[in-house]
């Protein structure tokens, strides 16, 4: 278990941007696949399951609440710059807890906020090629996706990046 | 134009950055400073994302997990 401890929660976090929610998902992750270790497949890779419950309960929570890519430019659905305002996160707001400080630490970089702003799907395959070092397939078998849209997320994904980060030296 | 003369294309580029393009387009690259520079950029952009830092999640979480966790008792 401590092997995939902080990849998965790394995973999570970055995914759902929030510490004690990817703990809370972390958590069910792990004691749903040590629950179910007797239905674990030995021509599975026990890395890929892992990642495969763990991607599965964050895209689960994010499609039931769709506040969070917003988390740094709003709601989707927020239509005025005050509701855009509202719902965005503010990362670095001096009233915020000690908690969230370090949150704003962590992912306060350029390059994790700019994979913030992704879309889970494409965040998910970015962060288990470049962070995790997955194979196209693998990535494909975990997600449940054809390989092909594997390659086009990440193929976006590494471009929408470019853009973003390009738009913070501009 | 050639395989060795032409210049690289954004998906070549990843494609280098990742160990994967294929010989000939690898020779161009060697004799191309333009290309060479776009490509550098792209496997720093790639090295950047690998050394993303893996965060760890509180001290006690195992404790947690492992209080959840229902072990089976072999039947004897």
């Amino acid at each position: 278990m401590r092997r995939y401890e902080r990849p998965v929660f790394s995973l999570l976090y970055r995914m759902v941007r929030d510490r004690a929610l990817a703990e809370d998902l972390a958590q069910e992750t792990f004691i749903k696949v040590l629950n179910g270790i007797a239905s674990y497949r030995a021509e599975y890779k026990f890395s890929s399951w892992i990642f495969k419950v763990a991607n599965n309960a964050a895209i689960d929570y994010l499609r039931k609440r769709t506040v969070d890519t917003l988390s740094l430019d709003g709601a989707p659905d927020a239509t005025t710059s005050d509701a855009r305002s509202r719902t965005a996160l503010q990362l670095g707001d001096p009233r915020e807890s000690p908690l969230q400080e370090v949150e704003a630490r962590e992912l306060g970089g350029a390059i994790e906020q700019a994979i913030g702003r992704l879309r889970p799907e494409y965040r998910a395959c970015i962060l288990l090629r470049h962070v995790e070092g997955y194979a196209y397939e693998d990535i494909a078998s975990m997600l449940g996706l054809p390989l092909g849209t594997v390659k086009t997320y990440i193929h976006r994904a590494r471009n929408e990046l470019r853009g973003y980060l390009g738009e913070r030296r501009a | 134009m050639s395989d060795i003369e032409r210049h690289l294309s954004a998906d070549e580029n990843e494609l280098w950055a990742e160990g994967l393009l294929p010989a000939a387009r690898a020779i161009h690259l060697a004799q191309c400073a333009t290309c060479l520079a776009t490509a550098e950029r792209e496997r720093s952009f790639f090295l950047k994302l690998a050394q993303l830092e893996r965060l760890a999640p509180a001290a006690d979480f195992a404790d947690k997990v492992m209080g959840e966790v229902k072990i089976a008792v072999p039947k004897v």
